[in-house]
């Protein structure tokens, strides 16, 4: 398979292309943004490296990255249990399942804006259902003012969005497990948790990863729903990464967007070469087993 | 003795599974029949429909307004179209990805999915800016464009998988058969992992459909999608009932979908070592 390099770099062409032009190129140009001030795209002055000293400097900056590895910190611990606890609790290849599988892939479907909307409505005392119960519950629930209870309704929301992607992803890697196994381990009279600590987990290690880098990238740079629920409040205790990007974006601060943006990616460069690191590390520790 | 216990602690078990599943699906399927119900409910005090009554109204209103049918159109246009792109580049980089090694083949698909991890609102500016100098904004095609972005890299990933899984024979035995690179493409490869296709299209589909700050830079005057026609149905008296009506329809294609993938859609996540 010596000679097919050539041929084999051909067919990712396009693929790299078509990012390259959509993607690359617009980086370069933040990159290029972060180092002026920018009054109109004509109108612009070199400032050097002045945003990118004021923004590691700023509190703020500090306060939103704490904020929002905190969210991805409880969107991993709620997600990733619940998510290989409802693959496990499926029945492996039936009718059951694959109407769960279904249900599951539902509000993946919903689009991000209509998400905060529908929730909303939900817990709104005019219609929602759940709302109402609150009312007659007497229980005062206020996301607009309480950060404690904003911080959980989006949590609630991130987890209603996301935790079926999660469970498929697991599904997938559990019901890649040949039956044989399951039988060894049964004549070995293994109890359950050895079972997911042994032959379920070790399977689910890899797939697991890709949805953990999913799941710790886009709620890590959380908009849209944190946005449309609370703008940020109350006084700025769900104002995320991204919401401070968009905040200064919408005021016609590009230079300090732009340097903004450029931290933003490296710190995704950052958790991708970590991701790799660690695939790579576990991939060679399963070759040594072997 | 020990059976009986045994039998015993299996009822507790299946029970409780099924509890817990009947959970699950209050949790997934609550806010939709709630958004589904309150579409059907006149929610503005009007003339001769009281407020909180049964209405068809609601979907009367969106087929009425030309603009709302107008959005459903150009969503539908640009979604198919990514989808399109994305299975043309996405194709033949995953067969190259799953059959050769070549320089950097370990390191590209992981640059790949560092676009898919990359925030929209990072790239926001600049994108607006280069589209507007290629000329396209307000267009169907610059957002089918610009989703590849994320939906490339996926794609890659779930076809990959699924042409990994056929043994390396069936493609020797067509090239020795005398099929072009492109001939065994079309008449045995896509044949052979349709399935893949399927769940990649379902995928692409969705993750293009549901983004919004891409669709929202791209449309500023024009060619909304239906997410922002959604959106500008907010204003001094919103109608609460047209807005559901309008997300239930949103909601249509992407569950149609799920339909027919139903079987394949959690197969498509091996990751090779």
């Amino acid at each position: 398979m010596h000679g097919q390099h050539n041929k084999a770099w051909l067919m990712v062409l396009p693929a790299v292309l078509l990012l390259g032009v959509f993607g690359v190129v617009p980086l370069i140009a933040v990159l290029n943004y972060s180092f002026f001030d920018i009054f109109t795209l004509q109108d612009r002055f070199w400032v050097g490296g002045e945003w990118y000293q004021a923004l590691i400097r700023s509190p703020d900056f500090y306060a939103a990255l704490a904020r929002s590895l905190l969210f991805t910190l409880l969107v991993v611990l709620i997600q990733f249990p619940l998510g290989i606890g409802i693959a496990l609790l499926l029945p492996k290849g039936t009718r059951t399942s694959s109407f769960f599988l279904m249900v599951l892939a539902v509000p993946l479907v919903v689009p991000w804006n209509m998400i905060p909307i529908i929730w909303l409505n939900l817990i709104s005392e005019d219609f929602g259902f759940v709302g109402q119960f609150l009312v007659w519950l007497d229980w005062p629930f206020d996301y607009k003012f309480n950060p404690f209870h904003t911080w959980a309704l989006i949590l609630i929301i991130d987890t209603w969005h996301w935790v079926g992607l999660v469970a498929i992803l697991a599904y997938s890697g559990v019901s890649s497990i040949p039956g044989s196994y399951f039988h060894a381990a049964a004549i070995d009279g293994a109890s359950r948790w050895t079972v997911f600590r042994f032959i379920q987990l070790p399977k689910l290690h890899a797939v697991m990863m890709m949805a953990l880098l999913l799941r710790v990238m886009d709620s890590l740079m959380i908009y849209t729903e944190a946005f449309a629920i609370n703008a940020g409040g109350p006084e700025g205790a769900t104002s995320f990464l991204s919401l401070e990007l968009g905040e200064q974006i919408r005021g016609f601060d590009y230079g300090p967007a732009a340097a903004r943006s450029v931290v933003y990616v490296l710190i995704v460069l950052l958790v991708a070469w970590a991701f790799q690191t660690s695939l790579r590390r576990h991939n060679s520790a399963d070759e040594d087993r072997v | 003795m020990t059976r009986k216990r045994s039998s015993g602690s299996q009822v507790v078990a299946t029970v409780s599974r099924y509890l817990c599943l009947t959970l699950l699906l209050v949790f997934t399927l609550g806010p939709l029949v709630q958004t589904v119900v309150i579409s059907f409910v006149s929610t503005l005090p009007r003339e001769n429909v009281g407020r909180g009554a049964w209405t068809l109204l609601n979907y009367r209103h969106i087929f009425a307004d030309p603009d709302l049918v107008a959005s459903l159109g150009n969503s539908l246009i640009y979604v198919s179209l990514n989808v399109i792109v994305t299975l043309l580049v996405a194709l033949p980089a995953a067969y190259a990805l799953s059959r050769h090694s070549f320089v950097g083949d370990r390191h590209l698909l992981l640059l790949l999915l560092t676009f898919r991890i990359t925030p929209p609102v990072v790239l926001s500016l600049p994108v607006f800016l280069l589209f507007a100098q290629l000329n396209l904004l307000n267009s169907p095609v610059g957002i089918a464009l610009i989703h590849c972005l994320f939906n490339v890299p996926i794609a890659i990933w779930i076809l990959s998988s699924f042409i990994t899984a056929i043994p390396r024979a069936f493609d020797e035995t067509a090239f020795l058969d005398g099929h072009s690179t492109a001939g065994f493409f079309v008449k045995f490869l896509m044949p052979a992992i349709a399935p893949g296709i399927g769940v990649t299209c379902f995928f692409c589909f969705i993750f293009s459909w549901v983004e919004v700050v891409f669709a929202r830079i791209l449309t500023s005057t024009g060619g909304k999608p239906i997410t922002m026609a959604i959106q500008s149905l907010f204003g001094f008296t919103t109608d609460i009932g047209l807005v559901m009506a309008m997300t239930v329809l949103s909601l249509v294609p992407g569950v149609v979908l799920i339909f027919f993938v139903r079987n394949h859609v959690s197969r498509g996540f091996e990751i090779r070592a």
